[in-house]
């Protein structure tokens, strides 16, 4: 029950007591008046006069407190209205927006005063933990570009027997795959923090599609996997065309690595009113109900055996998730384990 | 060909100046951007590998310095911070190349040779290597005679693999000419389209031409 049907209530129960006091009280003026009148059969007389009081006069008056009562109450917690819509929109990236205060100073803008202190401390949290990642993945770099070269250098090395270079070579690898984490790392901190602005420029994201379907052929061979472009309409948009391209052959990468040997890759673009829709589905064993919401987290991995056996840095849905939400897009993914998982992005084409 | 390194992590200075002298480049170190500028001044170099974050002046303000006093040596940019924007300012404020850290050792010398090498350039509209002819005009591709046939960005792999024969070309470097990718996608989508390529260009012929090297990227050239 809310607030205001509880003191609707209160209110209401309230004015009828008062009423029944008020019409009491008329019923002893009244018969006293009238005993003092005409000393006969008062009794009656004066019930129905107060009656006829109560019911002429009072209870009109009742619908008219009881009304005014619901207004005052709409009105005293229309602020808490405000403020849940308000503190409803709020999530981690405007934490730097406070709620507007009324100045008032009575109790609900002393609430939102301090609610404000604590989402600036919330933001500040934030950005130390930001800030953190961040000064990490630039700390990270300079031991890794010494690592990386130096044992690059160490490859170069003719005297090498071909055991101690398999032994470099893979030490590399592993050294390679750190940078791609770390760079990973750095593009979503600086993404949080809002340092990375997209270059928007107008796209036809048709060729886009048909580049990576291409690519994504050629991925696929090695393990028999067909791919197949169902549809490929013509669409423009404004947008970023290196960080599209990498949204898409992330998503065409994935669709080939969490497949089976002679499966199937079906990407399409279409158009649907203002928004382009690509939807790319593999076969595979798909992604289980309860692990769905998790798989846009950094470093998640499903299924820790899978995740061993197949590269990847652990970054690659979260930057696919960056790049949409930075697109003003959207994107869904559906799995029906060992079957078929769906991914549907939805980008708007603006004007 | 003599290259400036300006780097003030010593480590990293050290293992790219013997990765340049194994390349036969002629190399002068130096720390700081100050020093950075005093050197450019006094030597007419061939190109400068040039790191951002510099103690005192940085090096995007050594490079400013450097086009204004009209000095055009192409400059390479290095830099930890990695950022798309980064790279757009760097190649805004007159640099030639931009590569980020960590890099591929290899994906360094190919750049630095890349750039001063610039006017010199391959300029011939047919492009060999022993037996293999690419027509940069018709795109078409022959070996012994035999026309292979090509799509179009095993086209421009190979185009880009014969433009510096006998030379390794780093897997990032192909990802970025090739590809046109700021990126690295971490997959091995280079790596298949090498495969590729090889079975059309090698699998049928002898002496191989297209050679990994471990580590370190591809190589296009006619002996072992």
């Amino acid at each position: 029950m809310t607030i205001r049907t509880r003191l609707t209530f209160w209110y209401a129960g309230i004015l009828t007591v008062s009423l029944l006091v008020i019409g009491f009280g008329t019923f002893r003026e009244i018969d006293e008046r009238l005993q003092h009148e005409h000393r006969r059969e008062p009794e009656q007389h004066a019930m129905a006069e107060a009656g006829e009081m109560v019911f002429q006069v009072g209870l009109p008056a009742v619908a008219l407190g009881l009304l005014g009562g619901w207004w005052l109450t709409r009105r005293a917690l229309s602020p808490v209205v405000g403020l849940t819509e308000a503190i409803k929109k709020i999530h981690e990236r405007n934490l730097r927006e406070p709620l507007v205060r009324t100045n008032n100073d009575d109790e609900l803008d002393r609430l939102t005063g301090v609610f404000n202190a604590m989402l600036a401390r919330l933001d500040d949290s934030f950005n130390r933990t930001r800030e953190f990642t961040l000064h990490a993945s630039h700390e990270l770099k300079t031991p890794l570009t010494i690592l990386c070269g130096e044992t690059e250098t160490a490859l170069r090395d003719e005297s090498l027997s071909p055991a101690e270079r398999e032994r470099a070579a893979s030490q590399l690898d592993e050294l390679r795959r750190l940078a791609r984490i770390v760079d990973g790392l750095t593009l979503l901190a600086k993404a949080d923090a809002g340092q990375v602005a997209l270059k928007l420029e107008p796209v036809r994201l048709d060729e886009l599609v048909r580049d990576n379907f291409a690519d994504a052929q050629i991925l696929a061979e090695p393990q028999g996997i067909q791919v197949e472009l169902a549809a490929c309409e013509e669409i423009s948009m404004a947008g970023d065309r290196h960080r599209l391209r990498q949204l898409l052959l992330n998503l065409a990468d994935n669709a080939v690595k969490y497949n089976q040997r002679e499966g199937r890759v079906t990407m399409s673009l279409r158009r649907t009113g203002d928004v382009a829709e690509f939807i790319i589905a593999n076969t595979g064993t798909g992604i289980p109900p309860e692990v769905l919401p998790r798989v846009f987290d950094r470093f998640f991995r499903g299924d820790p055996a899978h995740g061993q056996a197949v590269d990847g840095c652990g970054l690659g849905l979260s930057i696919v998730e960056w790049i949409i939400s930075a697109h003003n897009g959207s994107i869904k993914i559906v799995s029906v384990p060992a079957k078929i998982t769906t991914v549907t992005v939805r980008l708007p084409l603006g004007d | 060909m003599r290259v400036l390194v300006v780097e003030d992590e010593k480590k990293t200075a050290s293992f790219v100046r013997k990765a340049l002298q194994a390349e036969g480049f002629a190399v002068d170190v130096c720390h700081d951007g100050d020093g950075a500028l005093a050197a450019a001044r006094a030597t007419a170099f061939d190109g400068i590998v040039l790191d951002i974050m510099l103690p005192g002046r940085d090096g995007l303000s050594v490079l400013r310095q450097l086009r204004e006093r009209k000095n055009a040596t192409p400059v390479l940019l290095l830099s930890a911070r990695g950022g798309v924007n980064e790279r757009v300012e760097g190649l805004n404020a007159g640099a030639d190349d931009y590569l980020p850290k960590p890099f591929e050792l290899a994906e360094l010398v190919a750049r630095v040779r890349a750039l001063t090498r610039r006017s010199g350039e391959n300029k011939s509209t047919i492009l060999r290597v022993a037996d293999l002819a690419l027509d940069t005009i018709t795109h078409q591709a022959h070996r012994g005679g035999v026309a292979i046939e090509l799509t179009a960005r095993e086209y421009r792999l190979l185009e880009f693999l014969l433009r510096s024969p006998g030379r390794l070309c780093g897997r990032m470097m192909i990802l970025e000419k090739v590809w046109d990718y700021d990126f690295d996608p971490g997959t091995n989508l280079v790596d298949v389209y090498i495969r590729r390529l090889r079975e059309k260009i090698d699998s049928n012929f002898e002496p191989k031409l297209l050679h990994t090297v471990r580590g370190a990227g591809y190589v296009l050239k006619d002996q072992p």
